[in-house]
């Protein structure tokens, strides 16, 4: 059961996690827009003002399509194996599951309000916000939940990486952490380019 | 009862050798010194593969589904059993 979890890829990869995978990404975009949560790149969420449904569309495929082709053509030099494109894009796209349930924490207000009562207590800009300690509660339960789905968004992509490339050990860890860094960098750029568009 | 054909040594794990084979038929017994062939010095669950994937006609989509594993991870292991083959491939030459 835990291997299913943290390493599905052992069972399903090409075709068929391309389309679960291409399914989950859409509605990360729709709920992400119904509860102001969004990802201005491959790791980062954010719950902030208003975009529109275009935004989370293209945030969330740009996304999964700019760390897929870096890992792919990583894969292409340094593994030793035939590597299917379909199979990085199709397990990269499916392991992006965990902010599929990250996308949903935008629906509780405690967040934003605690981000409101710190950004007023330390650098004083914005209308004072009261907070109960069951917002407060709240606030922690969700910063700690969309952490341990962070770390899982990250196992999955890693092992869908060292399934569909064929590496191992040391080599596949440095090479997806490469590959991580780049496209964290490039996502970040291009969400950054389509907030000031 | 199914025995398993030894292929290392039980007191220094080295390989073992043929030494002889007999007729059950005449009983003729040869005796000589001979190396195991390539396949026999596989692990019974990689001979198993690689008769799956001949009845599969070599392929890769039809042994996933047999397998029930993704295309990628039966990839995997034939590109695994392939390292393996050029491995002991001097050995036995």
């Amino acid at each position: 059961m835990i291997t299913k979890l943290i390493n599905p890829f052992r069972y399903i990869a090409g075709g068929y996690s391309l389309m679960i995978g291409i399914v989950i990404l859409f509605f990360t975009a729709l709920i992400g827009f119904l509860s102001n949560t969004h990802f201005p790149d491959i790791i980062s969420v954010k719950t902030s003002s208003d975009f529109p449904f275009n935004y989370h569309i293209f945030q969330i495929f740009s996304n999964w399509i700019i760390v897929s082709f870096i890992l792919y053509i990583i894969s292409i030099i340094a593994s030793n194996s035939k590597v299917r494109i379909i199979d990085i894009f199709g397990t990269q796209a499916l392991a992006r599951f965990p902010y599929l349930i990250v996308s949903f924490i935008g629906f509780s207000s405690s967040l934003n309000n605690l981000g409101k009562n710190l950004t007023r207590q330390f650098i004083q800009q914005g209308e004072p916000v009261e907070l109960s300690v069951f917002t407060i509660v709240i606030a922690i339960s969700l910063i700690f939940i969309t952490l341990f789905l962070t770390v899982w968004l990250i196992v999955l992509m890693y092992n869908a990486f060292k399934i569909s490339a064929n590496l191992k050990g040391y080599k596949s860890i440095l090479l997806f952490i490469a590959g991580l860094i780049i496209s964290i960098f490039l996502s970040g750029l291009i969400s950054n380019l389509l907030i000031q568009a | 009862m199914n025995k398993k054909l030894p292929i290392s040594c039980p007191s220094c794990s080295s390989e073992l050798k043929v030494q002889s084979l007999r007729c059950d038929s005449c009983e003729t017994t040869i005796n000589g010194f001979y190396n195991l062939p390539l396949l026999l010095l596989l692990e019974q669950k990689e001979q198993d593969f690689i008769i799956d994937f001949i009845q599969s006609s070599g392929s890769l989509k039809i042994m996933a589904q047999k397998l029930k594993l993704s295309y990628p991870t039966v990839r995997n292991m034939l590109d695994e059993l392939i390292q393996k083959i050029k491995n002991l491939q001097p050995k036995i030459s």
